[in-house]
C-alpha cells in the first residue's frame, strides 16, 4: 500500500486544501514571502548566469538614464555662473561726451534717490582708460591716443529683489534721462539665459520621459524575450497548478534588477561627470573672483534614481510579461 | 465529502471541435466513480488525449458538460483555472520536468505552487519520491536519468500534492514492456487507495494485462465502455 503521504481517498479532505483559518492565512503568508525570496534569488542567479548579455542591458539603461542626468547638471551649473555673473552685474550709463565731473555727481545724486537702486559709482574717463590699458592687447593702442575719448561713466546696482521687468523699466527711464549717452542692461542677457535654461530644462524633462520609455521598453523586451526561451517551463508551471502571478514573480524581479543596478551605474556616471567637470569650472570661477562654485547633484537625486530606475524596470517587465505570457498560456 | 461510488468524473454529450473543422470528440458520454482506475484507448487520432486536455481544462468543450465531483468545469473561470489543476495530478508521455532543476525540486514544485509550508514539503517530497524508488536521486538533475525513471519523477510531481484524480496521457509510450508494467502497478496502487485514475493508451497488451476497465474511442465517439471483468 502507498504512504499515507502520497496518496490519500479522494473523499477524505486534503490537506493541501485546509479551512480558511488564522494559522492557514499565516502559512499561506510565509510561503508566499518565501517564494518571493526564492524568485528574487533566482532571478539574480539568472542574471549572473549569462554576464554578457546582462551586462550589456545594464549599460545601455544606465546610459539612457545617465543623460538626463547629465544635462541636468549641466543646467544647473548653467544657473549657478548666470547667478553668480548676475552679481558682478550692473546697468552701465554712459554720459555725453564732454559732460563733466559736476555733471556726473549730479547725475548719480539723481539715481542714487530712486528706491529702486542700491548703490551707484561714478568711473572718471581716466579710470576707464586705466581699465583700458590693463586688457590684453589695448595697452598699445590706448598709448597712441592723443586723448581721453572715454566718457565718464555711472554703474547702477539695482536693489536686490527687483524683477528682471522693473530692472529693465529702470534702464528705459534712466535712457530718456539729461546728459544720457547710452545705457547697457546687462538684466536683458540674463533674462534671455534664463529663457534659455527654461527651454534646457524642458528639454532635460522631454529627454528623460523618453529615455525612461526606452530603459522601460529595453527591460520589457529583455524579460520578454526571457520569457519566450522558457516558455516549455513556463507550459509546465501552468499545468501544475501554477497562478500567472506565481509564473510572473520572477520576471518582476529580473526587472528591478535591471533597473535598480543600471540607477546605480547612471547615479555613478552622473558623478563621474561632475567630477570631469570640476576641474574646467575651478579654473572658470576664478576668472570670476571665485564667485562660481560646481554644482553637483543633490545625494536625494542620486539615491532616488536606483530606485525610480527599479520602478522602471518592475513596470517594464510587468507590462511584457503579461502581454508574452499570455502568448504562452 | 463524497461517498466511494459516486461518480467523479462525468461527460454528458461532450463534443469538442477545433478550429478548422475537425471533431476530435463527438458527443461523448461517460461516468467514472470515485476511486476508479480506467482505461482510454483508441487508435491515434481518435481523441484520447482531447479527452484528457478537457478534464485539465487545457481545452473547453464545444458542446457537452463535464462535471468533476459534481461540478461543471464549464463553470470555472480563467482566473480559477490554476486552483483546479492543483486538484489533479498529470503525468505525460513526455514528462514535462524541468531540466535544470533537481529531481527533489520538481517534485517539489505542486507543493511550492500551493503554498505548502517548507518542513511539509519536504516530508511529501520524500515519501513521493520513496514510492516511485527514486529517493537517492533526489539530488540529481533529469537529464542524468534514464526515460523510465524520469516518467516516475513525473508521476511523483503529479502524486506528491495529494490530488482526488490522477490522469496522465501515454505514461508508458516511451518505456520498455517491462518498466511500462511497473509504471502501471504505481498508479494501480493509487487507485488502491481511493485516487481516481484516467490513462489514456494504446499498449492493448499491457491494458489487458492490467485488467481494469477500459473506454475504447474511435474518430471520437465511444464505441465500447468495459468493466474490467469483461476486459479478455
Amino acid at each position: 500500500m502507498p504512504p499515507e503521504d502520497v496518496a490519500v481517498p479522494s473523499h477524505a479532505p486534503t490537506p493541501d486544501t485546509p479551512p480558511r483559518n488564522e494559522h492557514s492565512r499565516s502559512r499561506r503568508f510565509g510561503s508566499w514571502r518565501e517564494h518571493h525570496g526564492w524568485s528574487a534569488a533566482a532571478s539574480l542567479r539568472r542574471l549572473a548566469a549569462r554576464p554578457l548579455g546582462t551586462l550589456l542591458t545594464i549599460a545601455v539603461m544606465g546610459l539612457a538614464l545617465a543623460l538626463p542626468l547629465a544635462f541636468y547638471l549641466l543646467l544647473g551649473n548653467v544657473q549657478k555662473l548666470g547667478e553668480a555673473l548676475g552679481q558682478s552685474q550692473a546697468i552701465s550709463v554712459f554720459m555725453q561726451p564732454g559732460q563733466g565731473a559736476q555733471q556726473a555727481q549730479m547725475l548719480a545724486q539723481q539715481l542714487g534717490d530712486r528706491p529702486e537702486v542700491a548703490a551707484v559709482v561714478v568711473k572718471t574717463p581716466q579710470q576707464g582708460m586705466d581699465e583700458l590699458a590693463k586688457m590684453q592687447g589695448f595697452s598699445g593702442a590706448v598709448q597712441t591716443l592723443d586723448s581721453n575719448p572715454l566718457p565718464y561713466v555711472l554703474q547702477l546696482q539695482p536693489r536686490e529683489g527687483l524683477s528682471a521687468g522693473e530692472v529693465e523699466q529702470l534702464a528705459a527711464d534712466v535712457r530718456t534721462m539729461h546728459n544720457v549717452d547710452l545705457v547697457q542692461d546687462s538684466g536683458s542677457w540674463r533674462q534671455r539665459l534664463d529663457a534659455l535654461l527654461g527651454v534646457g530644462n524642458r528639454v532635460v524633462l522631454v529627454l528623460a520621459s523618453l529615455l525612461a520609455l526606452a530603459a522601460l521598453l529595453v527591460v520589457g523586451n529583455t524579460v520578454r524575450v526571457d520569457i519566450a526561451s522558457r516558455s516549455e517551463e513556463i507550459g509546465v508551471l501552468l499545468l501544475v497548478g501554477a497562478s500567472g502571478a506565481f509564473v510572473r514573480r520572477p520576471y518582476l524581479y529580473a526587472g528591478i534588477w535591471y533597473g535598480l543596478f543600471s540607477g546605480i551605474l547612471a547615479a555613478l556616471l552622473a558623478v563621474l561627470i561632475e567630477f570631469a567637470l570640476a576641474g574646467p569650472v575651478a579654473q572658470l570661477s576664478q576668472v570670476y573672483d571665485g564667485k562660481l562654485q560646481v554644482g553637483g547633484l543633490p545625494l536625494w537625486l542620486l539615491l532616488a534614481v536606483p530606485l525610480a530606475a527599479a520602478t522602471l524596470g518592475w513596470l517594464g517587465a510587468r507590462l511584457l510579461s503579461a502581454w508574452q505570457l499570455r502568448k504562452v498560456a | 465529502m463524497q461517498a466511494r461510488g459516486h461518480s467523479v468524473i462525468q461527460f454528458d454529450q461532450v463534443s469538442k471541435r477545433y478550429e478548422g473543422g475537425h471533431e476530435a470528440l463527438s458527443q461523448l458520454s461517460f461516468e467514472v466513480p470515485t476511486g476508479e482506475m480506467a482505461f482510454v484507448t483508441g487508435h491515434s487520432g481518435a481523441g484520447k488525449s482531447t479527452l484528457l486536455k478537457l478534464l485539465g481544462v487545457i481545452e473547453r468543450p464545444s458542446h457537452g458538460v463535464i462535471t468533476l465531483d459534481g461540478k461543471s468545469l464549464a463553470k470555472i473561470r480563467r482566473g480559477g483555472i490554476p486552483k483546479f489543476r492543483r486538484r489533479i495530478g498529470m503525468v505525460f508521455q513526455d514528462h514535462r520536468l524541468l531540466m535544470e532543476r533537481t529531481v527533489f525540486a520538481n517534485v517539489e514544485l505542486p507543493l511550492v505552487i500551493g503554498g505548502i509550508a517548507r518542513a511539509e514539503r519536504g516530508r511529501r517530497v520524500r515519501a513521493a519520491l520513496e514510492k516511485v524508488g527514486l529517493l537517492a536521486y533526489e539530488r540529481q538533475l533529469p537529464a542524468t536519468l534514464s526515460a523510465g525513471e524520469q516518467q516516475r519523477v513525473g508521476i511523483a510531481r503529479a502524486i506528491v500534492a495529494r490530488p482526488t484524480l490522477l490522469i496522465a496521457d501515454e505514461p508508458t509510450g516511451n518505456l520498455d514492456p517491462q518498466l511500462a508494467v511497473e509504471i502501471m502497478g504505481l498508479f494501480s496502487e493509487f487507485q488502491q487507495v481511493g485516487t481516481t485514475v484516467l490513462v489514456a493508451s494504446h499498449d492493448l497488451p499491457l491494458i489487458k494485462r492490467m485488467k481494469k476497465r477500459v473506454i475504447v474511442l474511435d474518430h471520437g465517439r465511444l464505441v465500447a465502455d468495459l468493466a474490467a471483468q469483461e476486459v479478455l
